[in-house]
């Protein structure tokens, strides 16, 4: 990963109270011990320190998947993942994706006939959302059980989850045709 | 993209109601910019907060003899201590945690449990018991080391958790102070009678019966499992008291605070965003932390925060029972008797055990079995040292549904009757008469769909990669409720402000938990008005210092009773905003209408404007125009009865004779809705409730270490609920039979929606093996112990 800003990589060696964090596009610097403490998670930091809020929390124990965002592309847990641990990454949110975003799109106007809505109470969906772009970033055309196998770690107590297959696979879909739109 | 599913087409067509369209709140929950409590409660934005964390008690029962917390209040960032014996705990009442809908919990008028609740008490009831004391300190991490710091001499005795050992002659009391004999649930004026119904001479009908079956199952303990957890912030200003949380009841809470702290209802401020799923026993805001968090706000000067861990929040899960039935019937399927037992495990308190055990059984045999004259119910529960039981999605039906159904079925093969028939025969609400054109219809559709009339006998099917075999299984139930069974909650109302630019602010008040009921108010509104849906700005943050009266998010009837609402009141702003425009265009109001937000002469509709025109034609002082059209109005609910509506799940599934694993193929689900006011949410709501149920049917019930009384599985990896992985085909069909009152005479659906499905897929499995698996759940350990493969 390229971490160049203006021809000189920011990390440094020597700074190891730093956490230097690339949160959506910007870079963010915090000094450990005094902005943040060794324990904090991503979620924390995210949520607290830098107030996007779409992260959400629910069992903090990296069980349930809503805390899910992407760290250099990958879906990421960030309930369990140690904040200083990231000192010179990326990390891409919901807030991140923008309002255009194809599986935003998906996912707040799915209402087709057969399946309900993409989400319901909503508490899952930014983490869902989050996952699915980290397979789409890999993945551009899932099959079905591609999306099964790597949204199963994303818990939706409502029960969402024909909708939510449907809204992914419009999103990998629409994707698609807006690619070859551009050609 | 190919959709093969089944439209549903409305029996009447309408502009907005009835027809697919996104949620209203759509957009911000995928943009993550829709608030839940968890958002509002930061540390950055209340930034002298604390976080409070309570004891929980390491025994099932037990006494606090003495307690020293001389050294966690010398732990650095320790800010307050509420100890048991501290005076504003020690003076505050014993009360119930169970909501009661449109009432208080306090001060007990219509209340339902036994008050049983102290704020902090001195005593341990469960493994995981709030007691004794509260820390709050500057971090989670040192509330919780303060804890650790915390001596404390216990005085053990002996526990009980199940059922069975509670009962015993020398079993421990529990709660002496609410039954000194033993450990039922008193026979109170509350909690009633143990024999709740009594209806003709059962003995009798059974003496005239032709063929009887009997039944025995047990309906184990899941729990709501809600990503949101319980959770509160509480702060005293000059003023008043405020309350930020995940209570789906704001009215309510306040209510509780007012009555418990001996506040005025006026200096309570109660708020609540989006919530992250009800499931039937969510936050009400009448838990021992709310009152805890109060008190230590005002002891320490600061906003305390206070929220549950995910092993924390398994509680209050459905209340597990022992079912029984007897069902006596002629040949030819009538039923001449019938008598249900339920046997209740309230755990360490009874919160809203007496609502799934006592008062909704009834219900449910109101509407199932109103026309069998010979009819009895009892309903009883002890109380154990497990986590208190309360109720959950489907209460008292899903229970009753379980046993009934296996009766049915039992009753079907003795007979040599097609379960269905049965079914149309018996089934009917008071003052209906059986064949229920709603049973009849939902019955039909659901067999055609899953092809009942190709089921094999039990057992007789096809093996399968010779090993596995499949069959399929159903269950019906009343859905729920009606308008007239929420009489209770008094009049919904509602207020519109019509802008002059065309766009709409709507206060219809309700905790969006994800039901949709937000929605449906909305297209209801929309039609009302003739504005476009889009133009509807709906104010999604309850709060009670601002905000109307909220309707609570119980039984399924917000949308209906919402929705209701919401076309009155747009109906009485678009009349307002039609008569300015009649005098403008000196005409009569009745010869206008508006439709998307144009206001056209309905005998030449060529004559038009939108609305922003209008306002635009008119100097802003002319007509008061500088005011918006604002309604505010209140729905009375009616109490007369329309009848009922029902559903069903049909279900198919392979079960592995070797492994004992249960494939659930295809579910489908009818549900009779009256109106479906906004099918992709009740379309939703069905396939979710499908999700539920088969956890409850297969994975989800609470495990204990019998030695220690210490819970096991109270995390998602060792609980389980159904997973992207696990869904199967899932067909929501939703009907409309059922003719209700209003405009819409709309029926819940969501409450209901996993109701029949543990039957359902029990049934299927006898269908499949040959065995009958009479406990929820359907492990496949009790699948290989039932088909005689113990210790394989």
């Amino acid at each position: 990963m390229d971490r160049s800003i203006n021809g000189k990589d920011p990390i440094e060696k020597g700074n190891e109270n730093l956490l230097r964090l690339k949160v959506n596009g910007q870079w963010h610097s915090f000094k450990v011990g005094t902005d943040i403490e060794p324990q904090h998670t991503l979620a924390h930091v995210l949520r607290e320190k830098l107030g996007l809020t779409g992260t959400k929390v629910s069992c903090d124990t990296g069980e349930c998947g809503a805390c899910t965002v992407l760290v250099d592309g990958k879906a990421t847990l960030s309930c369990i993942t140690i904040a200083m641990s990231l000192d010179g990454h990326e990390v891409t949110t919901i807030e991140g994706l923008g309002e255009d975003d194809v599986l935003i799109r998906a996912f707040a106007t799915q209402c087709e006939p057969g399946y309900g809505t993409a989400m319901q109470c909503g508490m899952c969906t930014p983490g869902f959302i989050m996952a699915a772009k980290g397979l789409l970033n890999e993945n551009p055309d899932p099959t079905e059980d591609d999306i099964r196998h790597a949204l199963s770690g994303n818990l939706c107590r409502c029960g969402t989850y024909p909708a939510v297959m449907r809204a992914v696979l419009r999103a990998a879909e629409m994707m698609k045709e807006e690619k070859e739109g551009m050609k | 993209m190919k959709n093969e599913k089944r439209v549903f087409v409305p029996r009447k067509k309408r502009e907005n109601i009835g027809t697919y369209r996104p949620r209203t709140e759509a957009w911000k929950k995928a943009r993550g910019t829709g608030n839940y409590s968890q958002d509002l409660a930061l540390k950055r934005k209340y930034q002298d907060m604390v976080y409070m964390r309570i004891l929980k008690s390491p025994y099932p029962h037990a006494i606090i003899k003495s307690m020293d917390t001389t050294a966690a209040e010398k732990l650095p960032g320790v800010v307050g201590i509420l100890r048991y014996d501290d005076p504003e705990v020690a003076a505050m009442e014993p009360f119930t945690a169970c909501w009661t809908d449109a009432t208080n919990s306090a001060s007990n008028i219509q209340a339902w449990g036994c008050k049983d609740r102290r704020v902090l008490s001195d005593r341990g009831r469960w493994v995981g018991d709030e007691v004794g004391v509260a820390v709050a300190a500057e971090t989670t991490e040192i509330a919780e080391e303060a804890l650790r710091l915390i001596e404390i001499e216990w005085e053990e005795l002996p526990f009980c958790l199940t059922i069975d050992d509670a009962m015993r002659e020398d079993a421990p009391i529990i709660h002496p102070d609410i039954n000194p004999e033993s450990n039922f649930l008193p026979n109170t004026e509350m909690w009633g009678p143990d024999i709740f119904m009594d209806e003709g001479d059962v003995d009798k009908g059974f003496a005239e019966a032709d063929e009887i079956v009997e039944a025995k199952a047990m309906y184990k303990n899941p729990q709501e499992c809600a990503l949101d957890y319980w959770n509160c912030m509480m702060y005293w200003t000059d003023d008043q008291l405020i309350s930020i949380s995940d209570s789906y009841a704001v009215d309510q809470s306040r209510i509780f605070l007012s009555d418990m702290l001996g506040i005025p209802l006026n200096k309570i401020r109660c708020i609540s965003p989006l919530e992250g799923g009800q499931h039937g026993r969510g936050n009400t805001g009448e838990q021992p932390f709310f009152l805890a968090s109060a008190l230590m706000s005002k002891k320490t000067g600061r906003p305390v925060r206070y929220f549950q861990t995910r092993q924390e929040h398994f509680h209050d899960t459905r209340t597990e029972c022992y079912l029984t039935v007897k069902i006596g019937a002629k040949k030819d399927g009538t039923i001449t008797a019938i008598d249900f037992d339920m046997l209740g495990n309230a755990g360490a308190y009874s919160d809203c055990t007496i609502g799934e055990i006592k008062y909704v059984p009834p219900e449910w045999l109101e509407s199932m079995l109103a026309g069998i004259p010979n009819l009895r119910f009892t309903g009883r529960a002890v109380y154990t040292n497990i986590v208190p039981a309360s109720c959950m999605r489907s209460i008292g039906n899903i229970e009753m549904n379980y046993i009934f159904g296996l009766g049915t079925n039992m009753l079907a093969e003795k007979l040599g009757i097609d379960e269905i028939d049965i079914l149309k025969k018996n089934v009917s609400g008071v003052g209906c008469t059986a064949p229920d054109p709603s049973v009849v219809g939902i019955l039909d559709e659901g067999a055609k769909l899953i092809g009942w009339d190709n089921r094999h006998a039990p057992g007789e099917g096809e093996w399968i990669d010779g090993c596995k075999k499949r069959g399929i299984g159903f269950s019906l139930n009343n859905t729920w409720h009606t308008e007239n069974q929420e009489f209770r909650r008094g009049p919904t109302q509602v207020m519109i402000k019509l802008n002059h630019d065309g766009s709409v602010i709507i206060d219809a008040p309700t905790v969006e938990v994800g039901g949709g009921s937000s929605t449906c108010a909305v297209l209801a509104a929309a039609d009302g008005l003739g504005v476009p849906y889009e133009n509807f700005h709906w104010i999604y943050q309850q709060d009670t210092e601002t905000g109307l009266k909220d309707v609570v998010q119980s039984d399924s009837s917000v949308s209906l009773v919402l929705a209701e609402a919401a076309r009155e009141c747009a109906v009485k702003v678009k009349e307002e905003f039609l008569a300015k425009v009649a005098r403008k265009w000196e005409r009569k109001p009745e010869e206008l209408d508006m439709k998307d937000g144009r206001v056209f002469v309905k005998a030449q509709p060529e004559i038009s404007q939108t609305i922003r025109e209008y306002y635009d034609s008119v100097d802003l002082w002319e007509e008061e125009n500088l005011v918006p059209v604002t309604v505010m109005h209140s729905r009375p609910i009616d109490d007369k009865s329309y009848g009922f509506a029902y559903m069903a799940t049909f279900a198919e599934v392979e079960v592995d004779t070797e492994t004992g694993e249960v494939d659930v193929l295809r579910m489908v689900v009818c549900s009779d809705g009256g109106t479906v006011l906004f099918p992709a949410g009740a379309e939703g709501q069905l396939t979710g409730g499908q999700c539920q149920g088969l956890g409850e049917a297969l994975y989800e019930e609470m495990i204990y270490d019998e030695a220690t009384g210490i819970p096991l599985n109270f995390n998602f990896v060792d609980y389980k609920f159904p997973t992207m992985a696990d869904y199967p085909d899932i067909d929501p069909v939703p009907m409309e039979i059922f003719e209700g009152h209003g405009e819409y005479g709309a029926c819940g659906m969501g409450e209901a929606a996993p109701c029949c499905t543990p039957r359902a897929i029990s049934n299927a499995i006898y269908n499949a093996i040959g065995v009958r698996i009479n406990e929820t759940a359907a492990s496949p350990v009790k699948i290989l112990n039932a088909l005689g493969k113990e210790g394989r």
